[in-house]
C-alpha cells in the first residue's frame, strides 16, 4: 500500500502546481455534468409541449412556443455542456502535457545529479524505458484517467444526493450492494494485479532471454545451438502464455461482472420499491413513480463504478510507472560541495593516503593504496586484470568516494573541494570513448562549448586527428553520432584526447585503449599521449611499454595492493613481479 | 488485410475456442439489446398495476444479470485464450525462423529490433485479437442495426442520419489526417528523446568530468519543450474530436424534433417516435465511436503484423543441405577464388583469395584492421557464403555439408566475448553438452581460466549474471577460449580471442594449444605480429587481398606489408630487443 501512497504523492507532487487548471476543469465538469441532465429533460418537455399543443388544437387556442422554446432550451443546454467538456479538456490537455514534461525534465535533470554507481549497477535499457516506457503510460493514464475520474466521481456523488433527497428507504437499498460490490472488485483487482505484475516479470523475462540469444548469435549458430535456442524459449514462452491468460482473465472479467451486478442490483430496487407499496408505506401512484425513477438512478449510480473499472489496468500501469519514477527521484546525489574549496591549477600533488575501497560493502578492492605524484610528474599504473588499476581512477575524480582513507590534491581531501572546481582540474581520456550527436566541431569542443575554430583546431591537431577529419566529407562539420561508424576506436579515443587536449586541465587521468586498434592508429594515440602527458601532472592506465618508459614513476598494482614502485631500471634490478611482467611480454618479441 | 492472413492459420488450431467466444458474446449481445427491452416492460408493467407481470420481469432481471455474468465471464475466457494462444504460438514460430536465420539476415534487421518485433509486436496483435473477440464481432451489428431502426422508425427523415454518419465520417478523416503528421512528428520527436538519453547515460563520466550537466539538460529540455508542443496540439485535436461528434448528433436531433413538431397537425402519430429516434441516433454515435477506436487498434496491429510477417517471409541467405553425413570432416582448409561483398557493402571485402591448409597446421592471419581478416575466418564457419569462389574442408565444398557436420568441425571463438546467464559449466557445456568435469577442467586449464575457477567456491556451478557483469573482459575471454576448446573441433578460429588478456596468459595459451592440440588446424588472428610468430604458415591480408604466405622468417625476407607492419610494431617496443 504504501507503493501506491509512494505513487499518489508522485502525482501530488506534479499536479499541485497547475490546482488552478485542475480547479476549472471541476467546475466545467460540474456545469456539463449539469447541463448534460437538464438536456434530456427539455427534451421531455417539448414532447409534452406538443402533447398539449395537439389536445389544444381541438379548443382552438394552441400555440407551438412552448414546444419551440423547450427544443430551443434542449439545445443549448447540450451545446452547454459540449462546450465545457471542449474548454475542459483543453484545459487538461495543456496541463497534462505540461506536467508530464515537467516530470521528463526533472527525471533527466535527476540523472545529471546522481551517483555513477547508480548507473554502474543499472542496465541503461531499464533506465531508458522511464523515459520511454513509464512516462508513456503516465500522460495516457493523465489523460483518458483525469477528467472520467472527475465527471464520474462528480456524478456518483450527485446520483447519491439527489437519491437521498427524494426517498432515503429506495436511496439505502440502491446503494446496500455496494460494499459487497467494492469488496468483490478490490478482491479481483488484486488478483489481476498479482497476475499482471507477473505477466510483466515473465514477459521481462522473455525479453531477457530474446535479447541475450539473439546478441549472441554467432556462438549460437557457430556452436550449432540452434535448436536449443528454440527449445530453451518454448520454456520461457510458455510461461508468458500462462501468466498472460491469468492476467487478461482476472483484468478482463471485472467490465462484465459489474454489467451484470448492476442488473441484479436493479431486481433488488424493483424488489423493494414492491414491497413498499404492497406493505401500504407509500401509495401505489407515488410509489409506481419512485420506482421507475430509481431504476434511471440506479443505472446512473453504477456507470462510475464500470467505467473505473474499464480504465483500471491503465491507472494501475501509470501507478506502476509513478512509483518508479519517484524512486529515482528519491535517489542519493552527488555532494558537489557547495561550500568547498575552489581551486584552479595544482601547485604541489595528488596522494592516495591508505585508501580502503569497494564497489560492494562486503567486498574490498583496494587494501589500504598509497600513491603519490609530484607536480609535473606521470605515474605509470601497471598490472595485471582485476588488479584495481580503473577503480583508482574512479576516485580520482569522485566518481566514487573511498571507504576509508583519503584522495588529497594539493593536501586537501578532494571530499573537500567543490566538485565542479575539482573535476574543471582533472581531465580524463577513457579507453572507451563515447562521441555525441553533433558536430566533429561539437565533439572536440565538448568540454569548453565557446571554444573557437581555431582552438578546435590546434586541439586536434595535437591529438593527431586533424588530417582525418580533413578527410571527412564535411570536415570538422561532419556529423557523428556514438552509433555511427565513421570513427574507429581508436580514433575515438584520439578525439576523446584532443577533447581534454582543449580543456588544459592540470591534472591528468588517462586510460590506455587495449585492443582493436590497428598498429598505424597505435602510433598516433602514443604521439597524441606523449603531447597531453607534457607538462602535465598525470596518472596513466598504462598497457604499453613505451607509456610506461616515459612515466617518471611507476606503480605496480596487484590484487588492490600497491606491490611495487619505481623507476624502470630500479624495478627490473628488484626482480619482482615487474620483472616477470616485463620479461613475460619481452618474450613475445 | 494481407497481413491479417498470416493469424488466420493459427485461429485453425483454436476452432473450439473461437466457436466458444462467438457463441458468448452472442448471448452477452442478447442480453445486452434485452436488458432495455425488459426495464420497459417492467415500468409498463408497474404502471399498468400488473403485479404478476412485476414478479416474473423482475426475476427475468435477475436471470439476465446471471446470464450477462456467466456468459461475459466466458467471453472474456475464450478471448484470452484465443488470443494468448495464437500469439504465443505465432511468437514461438516466429523465433524459430529467427534460428534459421543466417547472421547476415539478423544483422540486418538488428538484433533491438528482432526483440521488439517478438514482444512489443505480439503485444499489440493480442490486444488486436482480445478486442476482436469482445468487441469487433458485435459492432457491425450494432451499427447496421441502429442505422436501419433510424431510418425505418421515420423514414420520411432518411437523410438525416446518412447526413450525421457522412459528416461524423468526414470530420473524423480530416481529423485522421492531421494526427498522422502530428504522430509521425511526435514519434521523431519521442526517438530524439531517448537518443539523447542514452548517450548521456552511456557517457555519464564524460559528461560528469567535463561538468557539462547543466549543458545536457538545457539541450535536453529544448527537445523536451518541442515533444510536449506536439503532445498539446495532438491533445487540442482530441477534445475537440469528441464534442464535435457529440454536437453533430445532438444538432440532428434537434433538427428532427423540429421538423416533427412543424409537421406534427400532418402526422400526430410522430410523438411516439421522438424517444427511441433519440435513443437510436444516440446508440448509432457511440457504436461509431468505439469502432473508430477499435480500427485505431487494428491498423496499429496490421503495422505489428506486417513487421512479423516480414520476418515470417524472409529467406536465409545461408542454407544447409538436408540430409547428408554428420560426422565431423577432416581439417584441410581450402580457399578457392574467394571473393566477398558484405550484403549491405558497395565493395568487395575479400578479393580473389586462394590458400590451402593441411590438418594440423597453425595459421597466423595478420593484417591492418578491415583488411578482411574476420571476414575470411567467419567464411570457414559459413556465417556468410562467398559471393565468388568456394570454401572447401576437408576437400569438401562446405555448401554440400550438413550444418552439423560442419559445426562439429568448425570450433570459433569470436573476438568479442559472449557469456549467457548460467553458470560457468552451462556455458562451457555448449561447446559440447556431454563434457565431463575433468573435460571442463582440461578446457579451462589451456584457456588459464582454472586459476580464477578455482578461486570460487562452487569453481564450475559459479553463476554468469547477465550480461556477465560478474567477469572481467579477461575473464570472459579465457572462458570463451575454453569453450571454444571443448568441442574439440578439428578446426578452431581464435579470432583476436586474446586481446584482453595479458601477455604472460597469452602466451601460456598459446603454448597450451600447441603442445594439447597438435593435430588441430589451428586460425589465429591478430593484430600483434608477437601473437602468430611461431606459427606454421601466417597469411598477410591488405585491403582484402591475400599478399602474402609463409612462416614469419620467409615473410620478413619477402613480404614488404609484412615487413611494414613488423617494424611498426617493434619500434613502439622502445627498441627493447
Amino acid at each position: 500500500m504504501s507503493n501506491t501512497k509512494k505513487a499518489l504523492r508522485y502525482f501530488a507532487k506534479y499536479l499541485k502546481p497547475y490546482w488552478k487548471g485542475i480547479t476549472i476543469v471541476v467546475i466545467l465538469s460540474l456545469i456539463s455534468s449539469g447541463a448534460q441532465v437538464m438536456a434530456p429533460t427539455y427534451l421531455g418537455r417539448s414532447v409534452t409541449a406538443l402533447t398539449t399543443y395537439l389536445v389544444d388544437l381541438k379548443k382552438g387556442t394552441a400555440s407551438m412556443n412552448t414546444f419551440y422554446s423547450a427544443l430551443w432550451s434542449m439545445f443549448l443546454f447540450y451545446l452547454l455542456s459540449q462546450i465545457a467538456i471542449f474548454i475542459a479538456w483543453m484545459v487538461m490537455s495543456k496541463f497534462n502535457a505540461d506536467s508530464t514534461n515537467d516530470m521528463r525534465e526533472n527525471l533527466f535533470a535527476k540523472f545529471q545529479r546522481m551517483l555513477v554507481r547508480y548507473f554502474d549497477t543499472h542496465q541503461d535499457g531499464k533506465l531508458l524505458s522511464l523515459f520511454t516506457s513509464d512516462l508513456d503510460n503516465i500522460f495516457n493514464a493523465m489523460n483518458n484517467a483525469i477528467f472520467e475520474i472527475i465527471s464520474q466521481g462528480i456524478m456518483f456523488v450527485g446520483t447519491i444526493i439527489v437519491m437521498f433527497t427524494i426517498n432515503s428507504t429506495l436511496a439505502w437499498t440502491t446503494i446496500a450492494t455496494t460494499p459487497f460490490i467494492l469488496i468483490i472488485s478490490v478482491l479481483l483487482m488484486k488478483k489481476a494485479r498479482v497476475y499482471i505484475d507477473k505477466q510483466q516479470d515473465e514477459i521481462g523475462d522473455l525479453n531477457g532471454y530474446i535479447t541475450e540469444q539473439i546478441n549472441g548469435e554467432k556462438v549460437i549458430i557457430t556452436n550449432g545451438l540452434r535448436q536449443e535456442s528454440v527449445d530453451g524459449f518454448k520454456v520461457y514462452n510458455n510461461k508468458v502464455r500462462t501468466a498472460l491468460f491469468k492476467g487478461q482473465f482476472y483484468s478482463g472479467i471485472l467490465f462484465p461482472l459489474m454489467n451484470g451486478l448492476n442488473l441484479l442490483n436493479l431486481a433488488i430496487v424493483i424488489a423493494m420499491g414492491s414491497w413498499m407499496i404492497i406493505s401500504g408505506q407509500i401509495s401505489q401512484a407515488i410509489g409506481l413513480g419512485l420506482i421507475v425513477t430509481f431504476v434511471e438512478y440506479s443505472q446512473v449510480y453504477f456507470q462510475p463504478l464500470t467505467q473505473i473499472t474499464s480504465i483500471y489496468s491503465m491507472i494501475q500501469l501509470a501507478l506502476t510507472g509513478a512509483r518508479r519514477l519517484a524512486t529515482v527521484e528519491e535517489q542519493k546525489d552527488e555532494n558537489e560541495v557547495p561550500n568547498g574549496k575552489v581551486i584552479s591549477g595544482l601547485n604541489h600533488g595528488v596522494k592516495l593516503e591508505n585508501v580502503h575501497f569497494g564497489y560492494n560493502k562486503d567486498k574490498e578492492i583496494l587494501h589500504g593504496v598509497n600513491i603519490s605524484v609530484d607536480k609535473g610528474q606521470s605515474v605509470a599504473l601497471v598490472g595485471p586484470t582485476g588488479s584495481g588499476k580503473t577503480t583508482i581512477m574512479n576516485l580520482l575524480n569522485r566518481f566514487y568516494d573511498v571507504n576509508s582513507g583519503k584522495v588529497t590534491f594539493d593536501g586537501t581531501d578532494v571530499r573537500d573541494i567543490q566538485l565542479t572546481s575539482l573535476r574543471n582540474n582533472v581531465g580524463i581520456v577513457l579507453q572507451d570513448s563515447v562521441l555525441f550527436t553533433g558536430t566533429v566541431a561539437d565533439n572536440i569542443r565538448y568540454g569548453k562549448p565557446n571554444a573557437s575554430m581555431d582552438e578546435v583546431i590546434s586541439a586536434a591537431k595535437q591529438a593527431n586527428i586533424h588530417d582525418f577529419i580533413e578527410t571527412l566529407p564535411d570536415g570538422y562539420d561532419t556529423q557523428v553520432s556514438d552509433a555511427s561508424s565513421i570513427f574507429s576506436t581508436g580514433q575515438k579515443q584520439l578525439m576523446s584526447i584532443a577533447r581534454t587536449i582543449l580543456t588544459n586541465p592540470p591534472f591528468l587521468i588517462l586510460d590506455e585503449a587495449t585492443s582493436n586498434v590497428d598498429t598505424v592508429t597505435e602510433e598516433k594515440i602514443q604521439k597524441a599521449m606523449d603531447t597531453v602527458i607534457a607538462g602535465r601532472t598525470s596518472f596513466v592506465i598504462a598497457h604499453r611499454l613505451k607509456t610506461i618508459l616515459n612515466s617518471n614513476k611507476i606503480v605496480v598494482l596487484k590484487d588492490g595492493n600497491v606491490i611495487e614502485e619505481g623507476s624502470h631500471e630500479a624495478l627490473l634490478k628488484e626482480k619482482g613481479f615487474y620483472y616477470k611482467l616485463y620479461t613475460d611480454q619481452m618474450a613475445f618479441d | 488485410m494481407e497481413n491479417f492472413k498470416i493469424i488466420l492459420p493459427y485461429l485453425k488450431r483454436y476452432k473450439k475456442d473461437v466457436v466458444c467466444a462467438i457463441i458468448a458474446i452472442l448471448v452477452s449481445a442478447f442480453s445486452g439489446l434485452y436488458q432495455p427491452k425488459l426495464l420497459e416492460n417492467i415500468q409498463k408493467a408497474l404502471m399498468a398495476n400488473q403485479k404478476q407481470a412485476v414478479l416474473s420481469d423482475g426475476i427475468w432481471l435477475v436471470v439476465l444479470g446471471i446470464i450477462a455474468i456467466i456468459s461475459g465471464i466466458f467471453n472474456v475466457y475464450f478471448a484470452a485464450k484465443i488470443a494468448q494462444g495464437v500469439v504465443s504460438d505465432l511468437r514461438e514460430d516466429t523465433y524459430a525462423k529467427i534460428q534459421t536465420f543466417s547472421f547476415g539476415n539478423i544483422k540486418k534487421f538488428s538484433a533491438g529490433s528482432l526483440t521488439t518485433r517478438l514482444i512489443n509486436d505480439m503485444n499489440q496483435v493480442m490486444n488486436m485479437m482480445m478486442q476482436l473477440f469482445m468487441q469487433m464481432l458485435r459492432l457491425p451489428i450494432l451499427i447496421v442495426g441502429s442505422f436501419i431502426f433510424c431510418i425505418v422508425i421515420i423514414p420520411r427523415f432518411w437523410w438525416a442520419p446518412v447526413v450525421m454518419v457522412a459528416l461524423i465520417f468526414g470530420f473524423g478523416a480530416y481529423v485522421l489526417r492531421q494526427m498522422n503528421s502530428l504522430f509521425t512528428k511526435f514519434q521523431e520527436m519521442m526517438d530524439q528523446i531517448s537518443n539523447q538519453a542514452q548517450e548521456t547515460l552511456q557517457g555519464v563520466r564524460v559528461v560528469k568530468s567535463f561538468n557539462q550537466g547543466p549543458q545536457e539538460i538545457k539541450k535536453f529540455d529544448q527537445t523536451s519543450d518541442q515533444l510536449n508542443d506536439y503532445n498539446i496540439v495532438i491533445g487540442y485535436w482530441f477534445s475537440a474530436i469528441i464534442p464535435a461528434f457529440q454536437m453533430i448528433a445532438y444538432t440532428v436531433i434537434a433538427l428532427i424534433v423540429y421538423l416533427i413538431g412543424k409537421n406534427i397537425t400532418a402526422h400526430p402519430s410522430d410523438i411516439a417516435v421522438v424517444s427511441p429516434f433519440v435513443n437510436y441516433v444516440l446508440t448509432l454515435l457511440f457504436t461509431i465511436m468505439i469502432a473508430g477506436m477499435t480500427l485505431m487498434q487494428f491498423s496499429r496491429a496490421n503495422i505489428s503484423l506486417g513487421r512479423i510477417r516480414e520476418v515470417l517471409e524472409t529467406e536465409p541467405d545461408v542454407k544447409f543441405v538436408e540430409s547428408g553425413s554428420v560426422a565431423p570432416l577432416s581439417g584441410s582448409v581450402e580457399f578457392d577464388h574467394v571473393s566477398f561483398t558484405y550484403p549491405d557493402g558497395d565493395d568487395p571485402t575479400l578479393k580473389d583469395i586462394s590458400f590451402k591448409i593441411k590438418p594440423g597446421q597453425m595459421v597466423g592471419i595478420v593484417g591492418a584492421t578491415g583488411a578482411g581478416k574476420s571476414t575470411l575466418a567467419q567464411l570457414i564457419a559459413r556465417l556468410y557464403d562467398p559471393t565468388k569462389g568456394e570454401v572447401k574442408i576437408g576437400g569438401q565444398n562446405i555448401k554440400d555439408v550438413t550444418e552439423a557436420a560442419l559445426r562439429k568441425t568448425v570450433s570459433f571463438v569470436l573476438q568479442r566475448a559472449v557469456l549467457f546467464s548460467g553458470t560457468i559449466a552451462s556455458n562451457l557445456r555448449q561447446g559440447n553438452a556431454q563434457a565431463k568435469l575433468h573435460e571442463l577442467q582440461r578446457a579451462a586449464n589451456m584457456a588459464q581460466a582454472s586459476e580464477f575457477i578455482e578461486r570460487y567456491n562452487d569453481s564450475f556451478d559459479h553463476e554468469v549474471e547477465e550480461r556477465s557483469a560478474n567477469f572481467s573482459g579477461g575473464q570472459k575471454q579465457r572462458l570463451s577460449i575454453a569453450r571454444g576448446l571443448i568441442a574439440k573441433a578439428p578446426i578452431l578460429i581464435l579470432d583476436d580471442s586474446t586481446s584482453a588478456l595479458d601477455a604472460e596468459s597469452e602466451k601460456k595459451v598459446q603454448q597450451a594449444l600447441e603442445h594439447e592440440l597438435p593435430d588441430t588446424t589451428t586460425f589465429i588472428i591478430a593484430e600483434k605480429i608477437v601473437s602468430v610468430i611461431n606459427a606454421d604458415t601466417i597469411l598477410v591480408l591488405d585491403d582484402g587481398k591475400l599478399v602474402a604466405q609463409g612462416t614469419h622468417e620467409e615473410l620478413l625476407k619477402t613480404s614488404p606489408v609484412y615487413q611494414e607492419i613488423f617494424k611498426t610494431q617493434k619500434g613502439k617496443k622502445g627498441g627493447n630487443e
